[in-house]
């Protein structure tokens, strides 16, 4: 066949009803983090494994970096501590307003309901 | 004449950067004076050829020029302090695709987002490298902006003749984030690969974060093991030779504001199939084969069996490419840069 509109009928009339065709979503969902999600994040832990060098031939580059961040643990330490407290506060204050957001709307729709 | 250029970032493979140095080529080849400048420079880049961006004197050129594609601080003084300015918009990608794995880049887009409003307010002219993002920004400003497309500069590359390897090969090459949709790419790529066992993907792009590669080597290890690879820091003439040895180019993305790699693919005289979204549509045009929302990767699956099997569909498709990439030339992209810069110029 010359027409790509060609291909894409031919390609819909062969996909139509299979279950791959079905199942997969194909636009993402909302990105909003969960206060769960937000809780496993408040807690920082800063990994040796992730400093790394991405130039060419980084090897010693990345060595070096690790040496620096092991010879800086108490500071760093200390402030990835700072940090997680911080974010911890505010984690825990988003939850409890999730929580008294929840209890109000309970009580209003208490408060709206008809009495029996 | 003398036009300076920022950068919100420079790095050797960004592409952006690419854009903002082909203009300055442009430029010179006009006998057009300047430099360009950026706040952050990423390993890599050639020394001296951006300057950091607290050496600009804005009031120096003529014609300040902004490519826009993300938040950098203190644009908005140097902008209002400009003779005559251009923002060039290039996209910022929306927060809600980062919120969930990377959420500093989430809040990056989200300050992005209002900086460009606030920018777009300062700046002398708008314009942007699509008509999506151009239709982007006048919502936000509320005035005219042109479109100059991407500069799609084909004489440093080398010719599109193909190196293929004897299992048929799909190629992406963008970014590893969520909205570039790699995961869908992988899924509809294992189902073509159950009647194509020898099929190989290669997708090509530095990842977001160490965890959302592994979640997507992950999906790739569970529906294709073995068959799918992950590549990132090529040099360029690494990268031409992935597209040599492919033999289709698929991109799913759910949002580009232009997406470079489909002109690198017509180049090479790969069939693109995408999805028909953001800037995608217009850059493709007739070039490609487009899915749209109401497909899935059933109808992607069935579209790679056909474009890597049909030898008629493949020289269609190059024609068509190759009509395509004329639009994108230096010639006729230098014609509207230039256009509008002396336009503005002599206001």
């Amino acid at each position: 066949m010359k027409d790509p509109q060609e291909a894409l009928a031919a390609a819909r009339a062969a996909a139509a009803g299979t279950r791959e065709e079905e199942a997969t979503p194909w636009s993402l969902e909302d990105g909003t983090v969960s206060t769960r999600r937000l809780a496993e994040w408040a807690m920082i832990q800063p990994e040796t494994a992730r400093v790394y060098s991405t130039r060419r031939l980084g090897r010693p580059i990345t060595a070096v970096k690790r040496l620096l961040v092991r010879m800086l643990r108490q500071y760093i330490g200390q402030m990835s501590a700072q940090q997680s407290r911080f974010n911890a506060q505010v984690a825990a204050h988003v939850m409890r307003l999730e929580q008294r957001v929840a209890e109000l709307e309970e009580a209003a729709r208490d408060r709206d309901q008809p009495p029996a | 004449m003398r036009v300076d250029q920022i950068l919100c970032a420079a790095g050797p493979v960004d592409g952006v950067t690419g854009q903002a140095l082909a203009y300055r080529r442009l430029l010179r080849g006009w006998g057009w004076q300047g430099e360009d400048y950026a706040p952050v420079q990423a390993a890599g880049m050639p020394g001296g050829a951006v300057r950091p961006l607290h050496q600009l004197r804005p009031a120096r050129a003529e014609v300040l020029v902004v490519h826009y594609s993300g938040y950098a601080p203190g644009l908005a003084g140097l902008v209002a302090a400009a003779r005559r300015s251009l923002l060039v918009s290039h996209n910022v990608t929306p927060a809600h695709y980062f919120w969930a794995s990377d959420p500093a880049e989430a809040v990056r887009c989200q300050l992005g987002r209002a900086q460009l409003g606030e920018l777009a307010s300062l700046a002398g002219a708008l314009a942007a490298v699509s008509e999506f993002n151009a239709a982007d920004l006048r919502s936000l400003a509320g005035r005219e902006v042109s479109v100059i497309p991407v500069l799609f500069d084909r004489r440093g590359l080398p010719d599109s003749r193909p190196h293929r390897t004897s299992s048929p090969t799909v190629l992406f090459v963008g970014r590893l984030t969520p909205h570039k949709r790699q995961d869908l790419v992988i899924r509809a790529f294992a189902r073509w690969r159950t009647r194509e066992p020898d099929a190989r993907l290669v997708l090509v792009g530095t990842p977001l974060s160490p965890d959302f590669a592994a979640t997507l080597a992950g999906l790739a290890a569970e529906l294709a093991p073995g068959a799918v690879a992950f590549e990132s820091g090529l040099s360029a003439g690494q990268l031409w030779e992935r597209y040599r040895a492919a033999d289709a180019f698929l991109c799913l993305s759910e949002h580009e504001g232009f997406c470079i790699p489909l002109l690198e693919a017509f180049h090479f005289g790969l069939p693109v199939i995408a999805r028909d979204t953001g800037a995608v549509g217009e850059v493709i045009g007739e070039a490609g084969v487009l899915v749209d929302g109401d497909d899935g990767v059933g109808t992607v699956a069935e579209l790679l069996g056909i474009v890597v099997s049909d030898g008629e569909l493949r020289a269609e498709l190059r024609v068509r490419a190759e009509r395509r990439l004329a639009q994108f030339a230096h010639d006729a992209v230098g014609v509207r840069l230039r256009e509008q810069l002396a336009m503005m110029a002599a206001s």
